[in-house]
């Protein structure tokens, strides 16, 4: 087979995920899947039928995209290893008998809290899919960040001990992985620390974002501003800016955006498929009920009857400003503002997904201000070294994926 | 102008008469009593609202009437006759017809033979959703009967009007339903409803457009003590409505019980919504080129289009 990189369309690809088990050896604090369990296992036969449901509709509009991401999500995803297994291999073997147009044109990607990531199983998964695999191990930064959400089910045992151990290994395979943070309000103290941490820990992208929900306290924003503006500093002035990379700094942020020219939506729900144990499809894993605190599902679909299009309409014609309240249409620095559609849903007042939720806001602009300070410091410190013009040819701006 | 509330409609008794899209499944009596109606009346004047009542099949008690009669108001099921089936001959000059899809295909010629005899002709569909793709051949031969009569009329000095078609010669924006925006309902209970689909759901324990059954099933917007409290009331405006704030096909319903049953967001069409209304749409411009052939004003061209849905061809907004 092809390397990846030759066989990889970047920024064309479907994203169809296996929800394969609600299932997880955690129980993390912070964890918006509030209806995880150990029965909602997928088996074998559901993973076969969405499979054969997705190929055999290969030239509908949803799955006319170059490329796909199976995607596979829990719970903890590796805690179905044999069945994973089995289904990528099926997966390979159909693409190459219907001569699918994906046919090496495909990745499998998992996000795994990193606990069993080298138990032999999952170790010679990956040896078998190398070449088209991306695996994220989720860190959050020191032992006593992680700890503090990260625990064991039933206990309040820290996993950061048999999840570090496990770093070494994973950046041998895949040295450009990048991991992902979640900062939720006790966490704040932290951030500075953990993500140098994250760095000398080995890992250079540090994806890293506050939680949606709506659970900051009053003087988060500040808090929160203090400790960017400090990891800022250490950046800085270790020098890390060349290597390393956390996503709260980027330069796209912080600026008014237009209804006229900017209105794209934030979040690609509607655009993905999700497929429970059930068989049945959602327009993206947080519209499982899992994942839902108030609302029902929102199912657009099952293995059997296939995708009802009206229940996907609302998704694909969503954009900025029709979801957005006037405050954050008219927002000064609502360039970069995230959301998460499935919060938006979850917090609506109706059952709408053109409501935005706004629990973020003061977050936002907190880390606008400190993502302001970081550029200056860093533009005004490369110009005094005459090192911008360096810096930004091996930094060629891009702009955040989009969830 | 941005819609604004300007009607009442008051149902008058669980039973009274489904007068649009939504089929009223209600069989047992419940009549509005007659403090509400009063309560009813007095937040229409305050609000200056025209008063809309719409009538079960039989009599009300008399004391009903001196109340009733207190108001300027229309009577939908008297002043408007509501039919669920084709009739031979009317004696009414405002007629609401709910119909099948196919029992308004298969009563196309029916219909036609009504038209010398009305002013206005109503037709409601009562299974949208169940519109087949299959179906646009025969619905669009149907409107050209429809048409046909029509032009015949005109040059003979009749003008009656068909809301599916004639609707869209006149006009220059969306002229919707408007639930919520332009109308409300109040129901026997004393709420509010956004409109007597949405009162007809929450008795038959339907919270919401799921379908699912559950304990609260309310679809109240507040109530004649407390008033008026439509959450997220921006998504009923047209503005607020991706799909329909670029259409063009003026006269459609935009019905939001319709919205919420097929596509689960008040302010987001179905495929079958868009394509009957464009079927309508493009009905409404053969008819304007006919009658501009006979030598009629009809208002601004339609233009010629090439979609059904203005969802397929989204990329190009």
């Amino acid at each position: 087979m092809e390397p990846l990189s030759q066989t990889w369309k970047e920024g064309l690809a479907e994203n169809i995920t296996f929800i394969v088990t609600k299932d997880c050896q955690l129980a993390c604090k912070y964890c918006y899947l509030v209806g995880k369990n150990e029965k909602e296992r997928m088996s074998w036969e559901v993973a076969k039928a969405a499979i054969d449901f997705v190929l055999e509709h290969e030239y509908d509009p949803i799955f006319a995209q170059e490329s796909v991401i199976w995607d596979f999500i829990g719970g903890e995803p590796f805690l179905e290893i044999d069945l994973i297994d089995q289904i990528c291999d099926y997966i390979k073997s159909e693409l190459f008998r219907r001569n699918h147009h994906w046919f090496n044109s495909y990745r499998f990607n998992f996000s795994t809290n990193g606990i069993n990531y080298d138990t032999k199983k999952v170790q010679d998964f990956i040896k078998k899919n190398k070449s088209h695999l991306s695996v994220g191990i989720t860190i959050d930064g020191t032992k006593r960040k992680h700890d503090l959400n990260r625990v064991y089910k039933g206990s309040e045992k820290g996993s950061y001990d048999d999840v570090v151990r496990n770093i070494p290994l994973w950046l041998s395979q895949f040295p450009n992985e990048s991991t992902k943070v979640t900062i939720s309000s006790a966490d704040i103290p932290y951030i500075c620390e953990s993500v140098l941490h994250l760095f000398e820990l080995g890992i250079h992208a540090v994806h890293i974002n506050c939680v949606f929900e709506n659970v900051w306290k009053e003087g988060d924003d500040s808090l929160f501003e203090k400790q960017l503006m400090k990891l800022a500093d250490e950046i800085i002035s270790k020098n890390l800016y060349n290597e390393s990379e956390c996503s709260f700094f980027t330069e796209f942020l912080g600026k008014p955006l237009l209804c006229t020219e900017q209105n794209q939506n934030w979040c690609g729900a509607g655009k993905m498929l999700s497929i429970d144990a059930a068989g049945n499809f959602y327009p993206c894993t947080r519209f499982a009920q899992y994942s839902l605190r108030d609302k029902e599902a929102w199912i657009i679909g099952n293995i059997h009857e296939g995708i009802d299009n009206n229940k996907l309409r609302p998704f694909l014609t969503l954009d900025r400003c029709t979801q957005s309240n006037p405050e954050c249409v008219d927002c000064e620095v609502a360039e970069g503002c995230a959301w998460c559609q499935g919060e938006n849903y979850d917090a609506a007042k109706t059952h709408t997904v053109f409501q935005r939720a706004t629990a973020i806001c003061k977050m936002h602009k907190a880390r606008v201000r400190a993502n302001n300070y970081y550029w200056n410091k860093l533009y005004r410190k490369l110009e005094m070294e005459g090192k911008r013009e360096e810096f930004e040819k091996s930094h060629p701006n891009v702009k955040p994926e989009i969830c | 102008m941005k819609p604004y509330l300007q009607y009442l409609v008051i149902l008058l008794d669980d039973t009274s008469v489904a007068y649009c899209h939504a089929n009223n499944p209600l069989t047992e009596r419940n009549l509005m009593p007659i403090e509400t109606l009063k309560k009813a009346i007095l937040f229409g004047m305050k609000q200056n609202l025209m008063i809309q009542y719409v009538y079960p099949d039989y009599e009300l008690p008399a004391e009903y009437s001196e109340v009733i009669e207190s108001i300027d108001h229309i009577k939908i099921g008297k002043d408007v006759q509501v039919l669920n089936e084709v009739p031979k001959a009317v004696t009414t000059d405002n007629l609401v017809l709910r119909l099948t899809i196919a029992n308004f295909i298969a009563h196309q010629y029916d219909i036609a033979a009504l038209l010398p005899q009305v002013k206005r002709l109503n037709i409601c569909l009562t299974d949208i959703e169940s519109f087949a793709d299959a179906q646009q051949e025969d619905y669009k031969k149907a409107l050209a009967t429809l048409n046909a009569v029509l032009v015949n009329l005109y040059k003979s000095q009749q003008q009656p009007q068909v809301n599916i078609l004639t609707d869209r010669l006149t006009l220059t924006e969306m002229h919707n339903c408007e639930a919520g925006i332009g109308n409300i309902t109040v129901a026997p209970n004393g709420k509010f409803y956004l409109c007597p689909a949405f009162y007809y759901d929450e008795k038959m324990g339907i919270s919401n457009r799921m379908n699912h059954k559950t304990k609260d099933a309310s679809r109240s917007i507040g109530d004649l003590d407390n008033g008026l409290d439509i959450p997220n009331k921006q998504l009923l405006q047209l503005d607020h409505a991706p799909l329909c704030r670029i259409c063009d096909a003026y006269h459609c319903n935009r019905c939001i019980w319709q919205n919420d049953r097929l596509t689960w967001d008040a302010n987001t069409p179905s495929h079958q919504q868009c394509v009957i209304a464009h079927l309508e749409r493009n009905a409404a411009r053969d008819l304007q080129q006919q009658l501009k052939v006979a030598g009629f004003q009809t208002g601004e061209d339609i233009k010629e289009i090439t979609y059904l849905d203005p969802f397929d061809v989204k990329e190009t907004w």
